[in-house]
């Protein structure tokens, strides 16, 4: 366990220094910088900001400097939000998208097990055959859509949610959550589904059921179990997509997360604060990626040493 | 043909006549998609001439959601056949090849299946202008994983069948072996992860877009249609719910198909 968990961090060095290095060098090539407003600034005023920000050191000295200031937690400064620094914009945005990204998760989780456990059950009538049909319509809902129309629905003409922002208390994240959830628990209620139908064929069943066991007992002690590897291994791509899909959620809502912080830098060429975004949500991604695995471990003991 | 046409299920159908009310529309409606009616903005539906209504310049939203759908799907089915490419040329070499250098290739996607890929595609959209070439080079590019997954599975499978080994054992040379045997063997499998291609490519075009990074004005799309709709969806809802449930309907339609293909095929 120990060991997996130290060889893969082993492996997320390289990978996150090659993200940061690609995204550096990406940012770079593009055309414009972060300092030509609406106003164009006086040349010296333009040398003057380049300097002090260090942009007119050669490229690789700068990758450099970012690298190694990284290494000590600090994300340099922004250059558009000129008052604060990438770190303090981060620790802002950082808990809203992880609030968002963790209830979908878990909602979807929810939904998506126990749908596709009913579903597994009533294998081949007609509640199967509809969840599964709805899991299907719900995998293919894209959150740019269903944002929007939730707070057409439940915002505006039944007025029960608010439309945007991060007022008091929980009813703001219900429509973003759900908005993010839906497509996940889609997809998770399928993987239930299939890995039930698979391990219920299996011997160990045939023997527990033989030997009396109740029926709730043989679906969850010995079917979810190992029927939930699949779904743990989704997990990973999951996290990627609930990342992408928080970032139309909070641009639909007007939420303050990482995702708007990244469109924003992204148009602004605020360098250190797409690179911050970009190196944050990779080391998400890995770490979830890692859990995921562990999580693999647990469900399928065969797996631990793989 | 008769039995071609009775394989096509209905999803297909629905999205067929889609494209053919997509290509036809434009040629009869008396609006282009971008011409602007100055005595109706923001019409109620079946006002005149504009049976949708017009949105808030007033444009025909039925000619706007014609030209979104054709620039939505043309983009999706490039976007997909760049997939197609990459992902067959990655695969069939992975899988055919096999051992150490399958091993490394295969080890690639994986990391790059991790990897928060929509985050560089937005870079790079961001970077090189907002072009429509780059929009479905770069889906494209990030849309082929799962095909060189499934194509290395399938190459790998056909390596070990008996008139692969017969045509290698008679000295037929690897290039003629695999463009004459492997590829037409693969074609099916490669046939339905293509259907669920589309409507991922649809979804990454319609993002973009929406965030305003796709696809540019004058030329529309369903994922700008969306957009537009969802700010002006207090004043008029129906920009939002038309283009919003149109391609709600392609995607699911889409996807229905693609994995009763996957079903057949596997």
């Amino acid at each position: 366990m120990l060991a997996l968990v130290a060889r893969r961090l082993m492996t997320a060095i390289p990978t996150l220094l090659a993200i940061i290095l690609a995204s550096f060098f990406l940012m770079r090539l593009a055309p414009g910088g972060p300092f030509d407003g609406e106003r164009p600034l006086p040349p010296e005023t333009q040398a003057a900001l380049q300097t002090a920000y260090g942009l007119d050191k050669p490229l690789w000295e700068q990758a450099w400097i970012y690298i190694s200031r990284l290494a000590q937690g600090d994300f340099g400064p922004s250059l558009v939000y000129r008052d604060f620094t990438v770190s303090e914009l981060v620790a802002q945005g950082l808990p809203i998208s992880l609030t968002l990204g963790g209830l979908a998760i878990a909602l979807a989780l929810l939904i998506g097990v126990s749908a596709g456990l009913f579903a597994a059950v009533r294998a081949g009538k007609a509640a199967d055959k509809t969840i599964m049909m709805l899991a299907t319509v719900a995998t293919a809902l894209p959150t740019f859509v269903t944002g929007p129309a939730l707070a057409l629905l439940f915002g505006l003409w039944l007025g029960l949610l608010p439309v945007s922002g991060t007022g008091e208390g929980w009813s703001w994240l219900t429509m973003p959550v759900v908005a993010l959830a839906l497509p996940v628990s889609g997809a998770i209620a399928k993987l239930t589904r299939a890995g039930l139908a698979t391990v219920l064929k299996q011997d160990h069943i045939r023997t527990a059921r033989a030997r009396g066991l109740p029926e709730t007992k043989i679906l969850f002690k010995h079917g979810l179990r190992p029927a939930l590897v699949p779904v743990a291994s989704y997990l990973g791509p999951a996290a990627a997509g609930l990342l992408t899909g928080a970032v139309v959620v909070e641009t639909v809502f007007g939420l303050p997360g990482l995702g708007r912080y990244f469109v924003q830098g992204a148009l602004n060429r605020d360098y250190p604060l797409v690179l911050g975004v970009v190196t944050l949500y990779a080391a998400l991604i890995i770490l979830f990626n890692l859990f995921a695995d562990l999580i693999y471990g647990w469900l399928d003991p065969r797996m631990r040493d793989g | 043909m008769r039995q071609l046409l009775n394989r096509v299920h209905w999803p297909l159908w629905v999205v067929l006549i889609l494209i053919g009310l997509a290509l036809i529309l434009p040629l009869v409606l008396p609006w282009t998609f971008d011409q602007i009616d100055w005595e109706a903005v923001r019409a109620p539906a079946f006002s005149g001439s504009h049976i949708f209504g017009t949105d808030e310049i007033g444009r025909d939203r039925l000619a706007r959601l014609a030209a979104g759908t054709q620039v939505t799907l043309m983009v999706a089915i490039a976007a997909a056949l760049v997939s197609l490419v990459v992902g067959i040329a990655w695969g069939a070499t992975a899988g055919w090849i096999g051992g150490k250098v399958d091993e490394a290739m295969m080890r690639f996607v994986d990391a790059l299946y991790a990897l928060p890929f929509m985050f560089i595609v937005i870079l790079l959209m961001v970077i090189f202008g907002r072009s429509i070439l780059l929009v479905f080079i770069g889906i494209g590019l990030v849309e082929w994983l799962t095909m060189a997954r499934v194509v290395r599975g399938q190459v790998m499978a056909l390596k070990q069948r008996p008139f692969i080994l017969a045509a290698e054992a008679a000295g037929t040379p690897p290039r003629t072996i695999i463009l004459k045997h492997v590829l037409p063997n693969i074609a099916g499998v490669a046939l339905a992860y293509l259907m669920l291609t589309v409507p991922q490519v649809v979804m990454v075009e319609s993002f973009l877009s929406f965030l305003g990074l796709g696809v540019q004005e004058p030329l529309t799309s369903l994922g700008i249609l969306v957009k537009e709709g969802a700010d002006d969806m207090d004043m008029t809802p129906l920009g939002l719910l038309l283009p919003g449930g149109l391609l709600v309907i392609i995607l699911v339609c889409l996807t229905i198909e693609g994995e009763r293909l996957r079903d057949i095929f596997s």
